[in-house]
């Protein structure tokens, strides 16, 4: 069984990309398209992953983590974020709130399959 | 295919979300300081900076980053959010509407321009006014190793809450053990004791003592996401081998940082307005064309469905019956389910009209008011489409021809501020929407004069007041004494009402010197599938669209004979001209006994057909007539029934022309 | 019309080619050929409907698989009696270019004969003077025989209707 990756971006052309490099990778991959929508997803499926946006329309990213992280199914699924700000505030807000680790815009299929495999682990 | 280009879909995308941006600019001009609206524009933005950064549009995403932060100067509070800043802001936009549609076209001149605007108006200092299209730093990029095999020992703790937060510590240990070979230690000395522990923390710490010949790069790259809140010692080992590298430094991490308390600081849940939330409803997006040929196969089952009913109608088989009655309730309902598919609501096309008033106001110096009525009435999306064009002609005319200036509105008393109201309702099968201002309204010498002087109508050629008006439609025609910039782009009124009549719709006007002019476009909810009256005319059958239809009446042969050479029937009063479709579908066949006559109305004006039979309500599938008939202007469409054979159309809007010019010829001859 | 014209639509339907593919069938006593690769189907007749005030050249519509495509008839063309129809009588559905867009047709036959294959060096551009057609309307004839099949130039045809006096 390949890993089961939720992803959860308001923006289509960065899940397209992000599902095209991790199926390529070999994982499955779903989709979310706000933070409300990750939320319900993440609550009807088990993930071993979630990748997430934090700048997004009806919920953001933060309070998605957050109220995954309070809820006892969620603990300890790793999350990343996606950010474009390299300044640590919104890292360490991200972090605050249970994230796992974070990627930087713009990344590459690479770098994203990199950290996926290192947050997976083995 | 071009719909898994990631870079298409980010074209897509790029033109929603600038969209949004306006839509959002565009309110806060309503309410400078509603911070719901200023958090979208610059989630907008910043969501166009990302996606932008990954799909190589450097330059948008550099230019846009800056506008990102004049945007987040205001919803920080720093700066307040100014008229001439959204201004700057919609400009700005604008360009990178640019950037996106010509990613590699010379720009810089205009970037820098319109940032030195942006910033000016962002009350920003004007230092760092200047674009570079370079690429975003990308992520932290590994150092080349440095050279040999070193020795580490690295002792870490891991904040409490690192598992609860997705780190495996097992696969850090996995990680630093592909960097080399090493010994790993737990130390398990500050583990509570078991009713005290909580299943989810960690208490655990590690010690490992690592050769490698990867530098201590590789080892923080290993803690890159946890460094910050973990306790991490790393110190080098006297070396292995003979060999030593004396140059690293042994320098240990930072001092152990205290545990960040979780969720201290995050911030609340952005209570999403409801506004906002219901755009945001969930979507999914399909290509147009799948929607189309889909339409195209329910109208293949509706065909097949009447042929299956008609089949069962005359057999005796109560099953074969029962069954084609589910499949004419399936179909029925998948119809209505499809149509619905394709209904947009008009908001999306109203939106853009925010921006061209604007635009408008700014150029012409009218103070203008643009108001919405209706957003959220649901037209097909090919109508909505067709339509796009038309309004904006009828905006721009409005504003150009029909506002006055402000000076000249005080002067007559009228408030200085114009406005233009675009509405959207439905009636019964239609939609019907308006375009009105509170203006001079339509100056009739001058159109009388234009239309005399291009010989669209003799010299003191009697007009009703209605006829008057509708010269504005004619081909050719432009009211404007100099056309001026904003009405001599695009579309002319000709084309406007040609696009309206190509919708099955009908294009009224109505105007009060002094008080302003009304527009009003009546367009058919749909254009794939209308119910229609199924007649007989001679030996072929026809199609009237149902919505047109005002009563039907027997032709008693005293009427028949009486009317012969007028065509006229009194009908409650009113004589109302008919045609006889036999005469003019030339179809040499002598009028059956009975004939029925079908009334058919646009808007006040109506006429009489008269047809040999009436045969009943039909389901009627549009089909386009070929280019090879598209002189044959009688018919908007054709249809398949039944029984496979072809029904034309009627043209609702060319019969009723031609009942009224009979009508004008019949007066005229007295 | 000139002899420049006509030798550039004979070249037009060879294309540089030795042999050209192609779907035969008579009409009123007459050889015609269409190129195979514009022929959709063929069809049995149909129920036609009438379209009035259209053309006679393209009098009717048909059903076809769900579309209403004009049904033509070449006769009007090319002055030709109308005749009744018989139990050989076919449509050829072919697909034409007018105005840059594609384009499905009836064309109405009075026997469908053959996919065969004509070559070049039999072909022959039509006359510009003797020939009671408007050159302009064929390709190009080509000999078989004691006879002629006729190439006929449907995209030139199909967009100079001929109009309703001249029926």
């Amino acid at each position: 069984m390949s890993a089961h990756i939720l992803t959860v971006d308001d923006s289509a052309s960065i899940r397209m990309t992000t599902k095209i490099a991790l199926t390529g990778a070999g994982y499955q991959v779903t989709e979310a398209v706000d933070g409300l929508d990750g939320l319900n997803k993440a609550k009807a499926g088990q993930f071993d992953l979630i990748v997430t946006d934090l700048n997004m329309p009806n919920m953001n990213g933060l309070s998605m983590i957050e109220a995954l992280r309070k809820s006892a199914a969620h603990m300890g699924v790793p999350i990343i974020f996606l950010t474009t700000e390299s300044d640590a505030d919104m890292k360490s807000r991200a972090k605050a709130a249970g994230a796992t680790g974070w990627i930087t815009k713009p990344f590459d299929a690479e770098q994203l399959v990199k950290i996926a495999k290192k947050v997976l682990g083995k | 295919m071009t719909s898994l280009d990631p870079i298409q879909v980010f074209r897509t995308e790029a033109a929603e979300l600038f969209e949004q941006i306006e839509t959002g600019l565009l309110d806060l001009l309503n309410d400078l300081s509603d911070q719901a609206t200023i958090d979208a524009v610059f989630r907008g933005l910043h969501t166009l900076k990302g996606s932008g950064s990954m799909f190589g549009f450097e330059a948008l995403a550099a230019f846009t980053h800056h506008c990102e932060t004049a945007f987040d100067r205001v919803r920080k509070g720093q700066v307040p959010a100014t008229a001439e800043l959204v201004a700057a802001v919609l400009d700005a936009q604008d360009h990178m509407k640019a950037l996106v549609s010509t990613p590699n076209g010379d720009h810089e001149e205009a970037s820098n321009r319109l940032l030195a605007a942006l910033q000016a108006a962002a009350g920003e200092p004007s230092a760092h006014a200047t674009v570079v299209a370079a690429p975003l730093p990308k992520a932290v990029a590994a150092e080349p190793s440095k050279t040999g095999g070193k020795g580490f020992r690295i002792t870490f703790r891991l904040p409490v809450n690192a598992m609860a937060n997705g780190t495996n510590p097992l696969g850090l240990l996995d990680e630093l053990q592909e960097l080399g070979s090493c010994t790993v230690k737990a130390d398990l000395s500050t583990v509570p004791t078991l009713d005290a522990l909580e299943p989810t923390d960690l208490h655990i710490g590690w010690t490992l003592d690592l050769i490698t010949d990867k530098g201590r790069d590789a080892i923080d790259d290993v803690f890159i996401f946890v460094m910050d809140d973990m306790e991490l010692t790393v110190t080098e080992l006297a070396p292995p081998a003979p060999a030593a590298a004396q140059e690293a430094s042994a320098a240990a991490a930072p001092a152990p940082v205290a545990e960040v308390a979780a969720k201290a600081d995050a911030p609340k849940a952005q209570a999403a307005d409801a506004k906002h939330g219901a755009k945001q409803a969930e979507n999914v997006r399909v290509p147009a064309e799948r929607l189309d040929e889909l339409m195209d196969r329910v109208g293949e089952l509706v065909i097949a469905q009447s042929r299956l009913s008609q089949l069962a109608g005359s057999s005796a088989d109560i099953h074969l019956r029962a069954v084609s009655e589910d499949v004419e309730r399936l179909s029925g309902e998948l119809r209505d389910t499809m149509m619905v598919l394709r209904m947009v609501p008009v908001g999306s096309l109203f939106g853009r009209f925010r921006r061209l008033v604007h635009d408008l106001a700014r150029e012409t110096g009218k103070v203008i008011e643009l108001e919405t009525e209706g957003e959220t009435t649901e037209v097909d999306k090919t109508v909505i489409e067709r339509l796009a064009d038309p309004l904006v002609h009828l905006v721009r005319n409005s504003v150009d021809h029909g506002l006055e200036p402000p000076d000249e509105r005080v002067a007559s008393g009228k408030e200085k501020t114009g406005r233009v109201i675009l509405s959207a309702r439905q009636s019964g099968g239609e939609v019907i929407i308006t375009i009105k201002d509170d203006g001079r309204g339509v100056n009739r010498e001058r159109v009388r004069a234009k239309a005399e002087a291009s010989g669209l109508i003799q010299p003191g050629q009697m007009l009703t007041d209605q006829e008057l008006l509708q010269l504005i439609f004619q081909p050719g025609f432009s009211t404007a004494a100099q056309v001026t910039n904003l009405s001599g782009r695009g579309v002319g009124m000709d084309v406007v009402k040609k696009t309206v009549e190509a919708l099955r719709g009908i294009i009224d006007i109505r105007s009060e010197p002094g008080r302003g002019s009304e527009i009003s476009l009546r367009i058919p909810l749909t254009l794939a599938i209308i119910d229609g009256l199924l007649v007989r005319v001679g030996s072929g059958s026809y199609v009237i669209p149902l919505s047109a239809v005002e009563e039907c009446l027997e032709l008693s042969l005293e009427d028949d004979l009486r009317s012969r050479g007028r065509s006229f029937i009194s009908l409650r009063d009113n004589l109302v001209p008919f045609l006889r479709l036999r005469e003019l579908f030339e179809t040499g066949t002598p009028p059956d006994r009975y004939q029925k006559m079908v009334v058919i109305s646009t808007g006040d004006e109506r006429v009489g057909l008269v047809v040999d039979q009436i045969i009943g309500d039909h389901q009627t599938v549009i089909k386009s007539m070929s280019k090879l008939h598209h002189d044959v202007v009688t018919f908007s469409g054709a249809t398949i029934l039944g029984d496979g054979n072809v029904a034309l159309i009627l043209d609702v809007t060319h019969l009723v022309a031609v009942g009224q010019q009979q009508e004008a010829h019949l007066r005229a001859a007295g | 019309m000139n002899v420049e014209t006509v030798k550039h639509a004979f070249d037009h339907v060879w294309n540089g080619q030795d042999e050209l593919s192609v779907l035969t069938f008579s009409l009123n006593g007459e050889t015609f050929a269409i190129e195979a690769i514009n022929v959709q189907e063929i069809l049995d007749l149909l129920p036609e409907t009438r379209v009035p005030g259209a053309k006679p050249f393209v009098a009717g519509v048909i059903n076809f698989r769900g579309r209403v495509i004009p049904i033509a008839d070449l006769r009007r063309a090319f002055g030709m009696e109308a005749t009744e129809a018989t139990i050989d009588s076919r449509i050829v559905v072919v697909e034409l270019t007018l105005d840059g867009e594609p384009c499905l047709v009836g064309i109405r036959t009075d026997k469908v004969h053959e996919v065969t294959t004509l070559p070049r060096s039999a072909g022959e551009p039509p006359p510009i003077v003797g020939m009671r057609w408007r050159p302009d309307f064929i390709h190009c004839l080509v000999r078989r025989g004691s006879d002629f099949v006729i190439i006929p130039n449907l995209e030139v045809i199909f967009s100079t209707q001929p109009a309703r006096a001249a029926a």
